[in-house]
């Protein structure tokens, strides 16, 4: 399922593909299935009506828009969200035309024609270049037109890497806590709520957890893995999800899900978060008249490239935890 | 044409051997006799039906990549290059290690960036391959210490441009295998070469005169284009689509200029489009030939490509045509050529 999930493109305000996909695996297990006005896709499972529980995961992944078509097959970018041009150089680029797919081919000079003054510094988006005289689609290619890197999900031992595993990874645990409810049985009303446009800041949870009047709100994302950044604790792939601590999570409701973590024996790593957490936790806690969030972080080495690497047994982990969230 | 294996087959310099077997099954029974010399070079040979000249084909089967140079304690492996691998093009890549054990080379998430180290060039020291293992107990169960590394990208072909990675040179392997599957015989004798570690120091073509004295060569290469915004247009080397580079000097060499003149007068002659490459930066085998013995008079033909020892480069398939046809039509002039 990760490697489907991965495998679907749909950049922030792009989201169908990714959502289409998402709807079918998700339906069998939802009792209610409604998309929202900000292409935001809501699965509702029922419970005893004791309270609404959401769910969040962000659907949408880093892209690209074409900004610049030039001559002689070659074009320029611009990214959508936080894309380290690093990672892009000798990539291929999936261009969505309004022809069909074209593919291009983001060039870098060979190490006998650069001068000296070009060694040593990345180019910028100013400076990169895709060529698209390699496609049989490239004279369709327009200013507007969304791109992503191209990325296949490949199998490393028992970890998996590709592309927009932050924050498909997620998506899947929803999924997969969506299925655990047909056997645990669930008292909140559990709302799956599968957002939009996270990578820019952008309004799709938000405006969900506004409309739904959730009382309380599980945000599931990524986590920076095995970085050591000093003066914090190293998260751990492999060592299951990280619960978030800090002002943007409800002490109470954190101490909730850490409780049930240890009586079920979920093993849990502990993400101390002294400010803004960088996720839609921030915003939808403030949302309405106030919203109880925690965060749950599935472990992400190497977020934000086209090789992000995870273990899918931490996804699974996470799925546990936030289906037993919901029988509390 | 044998691009698409060629070029997603691994051989970095000194590991060329999965390259040398699907070249050496393919070609066996179409020549006269074929051997692997002491460093690995193929050697193939055709007989000529005047035999008064020895002609030597070159082409290199290696390609540029990386050696596992350490197994670290948590599992992930450094890598050194092997030839020249700008860092900057190695960040988010899928690599092969020893042609089948699968891995990735990530970087610090941006997040985690100071700004100023977001534009900053990577380092090799700072860059690991990940293959899954937690462990280097894990890891070495895989791999281990002295294994080579490859980048995973496949080929395409579209629009009349291929894209793949090592065009330098399975590119020249390729038109040196067209040319073997021509049946006729020429007036010289031939003798094909798929050499070893020409990214490495022009190695593998240093022990060719002993074994073979040839009167003259020619050496196929896959060359820099930088027809691409990357460079302005007065610092262009090729062109891609303006048919085959043909070299005048390169690093370390003055073409032949016997041969050179030969080469353009048979492109003229039979109106075969080419270029001359505008630049000399860059070596060959051809200076290796002229150096070692009493020195083999060569000359220097190749197809265009961009983006040249990086995971992902591109050639304008018309090119690669039109060298096989250059090179076809050189061999049929015989004896003409170049006397």
């Amino acid at each position: 399922m990760l490697k489907c999930l991965s495998g679907v493109d749909g950049p922030s305000g792009y989201e169908d593909e990714a959502l289409k996909l998402i709807e079918e695996k998700i339906k069998p297990y939802a009792d209610v299935l409604k998309t929202s006005r900000l292409n935001t896709l809501i699965a509702l499972k029922r419970g005893e009506g004791t309270k609404k529980l959401g769910i969040f995961a962000h659907v949408d992944e880093l892209g690209f828009v074409v900004a610049k078509v030039e001559e002689r097959g070659f074009i320029r970018l611009e990214p959508i969200g936080g894309v380290d041009p690093k990672v892009v150089l000798s990539q291929r680029i999936k261009i969505f035309t309004k022809q069909g797919v074209a593919s291009g081919v983001v060039g870098f000079l060979p190490p006998h024609l650069q001068k000296e003054d070009q060694r040593g510094k990345v180019p910028s988006f100013d400076d990169i270049f895709v060529d698209v005289s390699c496609s049989s689609l490239g004279e369709h290619v327009s200013v507007g037109d969304i791109c992503v890197i191209e990325g296949e999900c490949a199998e490393l031992g028992s970890k998996v890497s590709g592309k927009a595993l932050d924050n498909r990874a997620s998506c899947a645990a929803l999924i997969l806590a969506a299925q655990n409810l047909q056997a645990i049985k669930n008292r909140a009303d559990v709302y799956f709520i599968f957002s939009s446009q996270e990578e820019i800041a952008g309004p799709g949870a938000v405006s969900v957890a506004y409309e739904l009047g959730l009382d309380e709100a599980i945000v599931v994302d990524v986590t920076h893995a095995n970085e050591k950044v000093p003066q914090f604790p190293q998260i751990k792939i492999s060592e299951g999800p990280a619960l978030a601590v800090g002002p943007v999570i409800n002490r109470e409701f954190y101490k909730a899900l850490s409780d049930v973590a240890k009586r079920n024996g979920v093993k849990i790593q502990l993400e101390p978060t002294p400010g803004r957490s960088g996720t839609d936790t921030d915003e939808v806690q403030i949302t309405g008249s106030g919203i109880k969030t925690a965060l749950v972080s599935i472990p992400l080495m190497y977020m934000h490239t086209p090789v992000e690497v995870a273990d899918p047994r931490d996804i699974e982990e996470t799925a546990r935890l936030i289906a037993l969230a919901s029988t509390m | 044409m044998y691009l698409k294996e060629l070029t997603e087959l691994d051989g970095v310099s000194g590991d060329e051997g999965r390259v040398r077997d699907f070249i050496k099954e393919k070609i066996e029974s179409k020549v006269d006799g074929v051997k692997v010399d002491v460093l690995g070079n193929l050697i193939a040979f055709k007989k000529g039906t005047k035999s008064n000249r020895k002609f030597l084909l070159a082409a290199h089967m290696d390609e540029v990549g990386f050696m596992v140079t350490n197994v670290e304690d948590d599992g992930t492996l450094s890598f050194a290059p092997v030839g020249g691998v700008d860092p900057r093009v190695v960040v988010g890549k899928h690599v092969r290690i020893k042609g089948e054990v699968p891995g990735v080379i990530g970087y610090k998430a941006i997040h985690l960036q100071k700004r100023n180290e977001i534009l900053e060039s990577p380092k090799y020291e700072n860059l690991r391959i990940n293959i899954g293992a937690s462990s280097k107990d894990e890891a070495t169960q895989k791999v281990e210490i002295g294994d080579y590394v490859s980048f995973a990208t496949d080929f395409r072909c579209e629009n009349s441009r291929a894209t793949g990675k090592a065009f330098d040179d399975r590119a020249g392997c390729a038109v040196l295998m067209e040319i073997i599957e021509r049946s006729e015989r020429f007036e010289d004798d031939i003798y094909f070469a798929f050499l070893v570690q020409e990214e490495t120091g022009l190695r593998g073509s240093a022990v060719l005169f002993e074994q073979l004295q040839p009167n003259l060569a020619l050496v196929i290469e896959g060359t820099t284009a930088g027809d691409d915004p990357g460079l302005p247009e007065h610092q262009w080397a090729t062109h891609l689509g303006d048919g085959p580079a043909i070299t005048f000097m390169h690093r370390g060499y003055v073409v032949n200029k016997k041969i050179y003149e030969s080469i353009l007068q048979v492109a003229q002659k039979y109106d075969i489009k080419h270029q001359p490459k505008r630049r000399t930066a860059g070596g060959t085998d051809a200076a290796r030939l002229a150096k070692t013995g009493g020195g083999v008079p060569a000359g220097v033909i190749s197809v265009p490509a961009r983006y040249i020892h990086s995971p992902l480069s591109v050639i304008d398939v018309d090119d690669f045509k039109n060298t096989v046809s250059l090179v076809g039509k050189i061999l049929e002039e015989g004896e003409g050529f170049a006397r």
